[in-house]
């Protein structure tokens, strides 16, 4: 269970999170949703000690987190939007620094998670290729290979639709079903509503610095009534 | 008319002084590359008082002719701390501090090129500071700045021709000797422009080959 407590972050005068507060699952997906700069990727980048916040609290199964030390504990991974792979480093290099030189794992050993990542995710003939040569939807599989390696118990998506071909959708839908099934708690910063139709998933719309409206995505598509803002985003997005 | 009776004689002296003409270049081109990558690396911290220092350094050095910092080097520096040193190894240190300052440019454009979204990246990863210095930044802006890094190699070997001002008994001044003997300036300057020359063209040939080379990703 992912726990952020009352949670503060502005940029100047800009409040961009006021006492945002919210309770994740594991083995669940939580989908923040907005419109761009109302400060679902400061979040995430929070959560991953990118951004600094105010004030606020993060526990993971009832430990508080100090995220100024984050990266060292390996249980908050990050996906970015344009998957930030070492493009001077093979696919499987790309795996294996961080096991072999954050993690000390032994190269052999680091060589053999990589190749087990690199086939479960499709890739397994590609490891002796560069990230330019692999295609949109690769190096999503290879950025989640890679940050998948290092076992952290969150994984923060931000945008992971919006650097891909649209056909791609179902396939990224997919692996993020994949994630919280294998027991991630998967955090998800996202305007792309298509991506949110084919989730499982808790939804926060956030507005004005807040979570404006929540809703379980199955509700949401029986009951779109009773979610007015988040139906209303939606349909907004649908329009552009 | 070209006399080659010259190079027959007088080729020992011109191939000695090429080679301490290389030695030159390489040594403080290898001192310079060393301290740019230390004051880049200082110029893209946080602290405005290093960054202040470091332009202090790169203006001081880049805004003076080297003549008279080799100069200043042996008849100042190296005559008040170590006045027995070597002219070779004054002639080094003064060159390879000069191009510390330009490699120092040279290598925080390098630096800057790395994408920062592979930084934060590879510090969500947990890589300390320096790893990602070493193993992220350092390895992509040297594959940028390769190019740059030749031609830097490239100028200081016509540069130390200026370490005959303190009597280091490089190709040129060698050849002003031998000139000097025999009266033949055409001779004497042709074979030293080819020497120069054939060093040179030979670093652009091993530089392109190592761009070549890195440029499988």
């Amino acid at each position: 269970m992912l726990e952020i407590k009352n949670l503060n972050k502005a940029f100047g005068t800009k409040q961009i999170l006021r006492d945002l507060s919210v309770k994740i699952p594991a083995s669940s997906i939580a989908v923040f949703l907005g419109q761009s700069g109302i400060g679902k990727s400061t979040l995430l980048r929070i959560l991953n000690n990118l951004e600094t916040a105010d004030s606020g609290t993060v526990i993971l199964n009832h430990e508080t987190l100090d995220l100024a030390h984050i990266a060292e504990t390996h249980k908050v991974g990050m996906l970015f939007q344009q998957f930030n792979l070492f493009e001077h480093l093979t696919n499987r290099e790309n795996i294996t620094l961080a096991l072999e030189k954050v993690l000390n794992y032994a190269p052999e050993k680091a060589n053999q998670v990589a190749l087990e990542l690199l086939n479960k995710y499709g890739l397994g003939d590609r490891a002796e290729n560069y990230p330019a040569q692999l295609s949109g939807g690769q190096k999503q599989r290879l950025a989640i290979a890679r940050t998948v390696a290092l076992k952290p118990q969150v994984i923060c998506l931000d945008e992971p639709t919006s650097a891909l071909d649209p056909m791609l959708t179902n396939f990224v839908a997919d692996a993020i079903q994949d994630l919280a099934r294998e027991g991630f708690v998967v955090l998800v910063a996202t305007h792309d509503t298509a991506l949110l139709e084919r989730l499982d998933c808790q939804i926060y719309l956030l507005k004005q610095a807040q979570i404006a409206e929540t809703a379980v995505s199955q509700d949401l598509r029986a009951h779109p009534e009773q979610y007015p803002q988040i139906t209303a985003f939606i349909k907004g997005q649908h329009h552009q | 008319m070209f006399d080659k009776l010259i190079l027959l004689d007088y080729y020992p002296q011109f191939l000695q002084g090429a080679l301490i003409s290389l030695q030159i270049a390489v040594c403080s081109s290898t001192i310079g590359f060393i301290l740019g990558t230390v004051l880049s690396f200082l110029q893209t911290s946080r602290s405005k008082i290093l960054k202040a220092l470091v332009t202090c350094y790169v203006t001081i050095i880049r805004g003076i002719p080297m003549l008279i910092q080799i100069t200043f080097m042996k008849y100042v520096v190296f005559q008040a701390i170590y006045p027995q040193a070597s002219v070779i190894y004054i002639a080094i240190c003064a060159i390879g501090l000069n191009s510390g300052a330009y490699l120092c440019e040279v290598i925080r454009s390098g630096i800057q090129s790395v994408n920062p979204g592979q930084i934060e990246a590879a510090k969500t990863l947990g890589f300390t500071k320096m790893q990602i210095r070493r193993y992220i930044i350092f390895p992509q802006a040297i594959r940028a700045i390769l190019p740059a890094l030749g031609n830097e190699l490239i100028t200081l070997v016509k540069d130390s021709s200026l370490a005959s001002t303190i009597g280091v008994a490089e190709l040129f001044k060698n050849g002003s000797n031998i000139r000097n003997q025999t009266y033949d300036t055409f001779t004497v300057y042709l074979i030293m422009g080819l020497l120069y020359l054939i060093m040179t063209t030979s670093i652009s040939f091993v530089i392109n080959k190592l761009e070549k080379r890195l440029k499988k990703f």
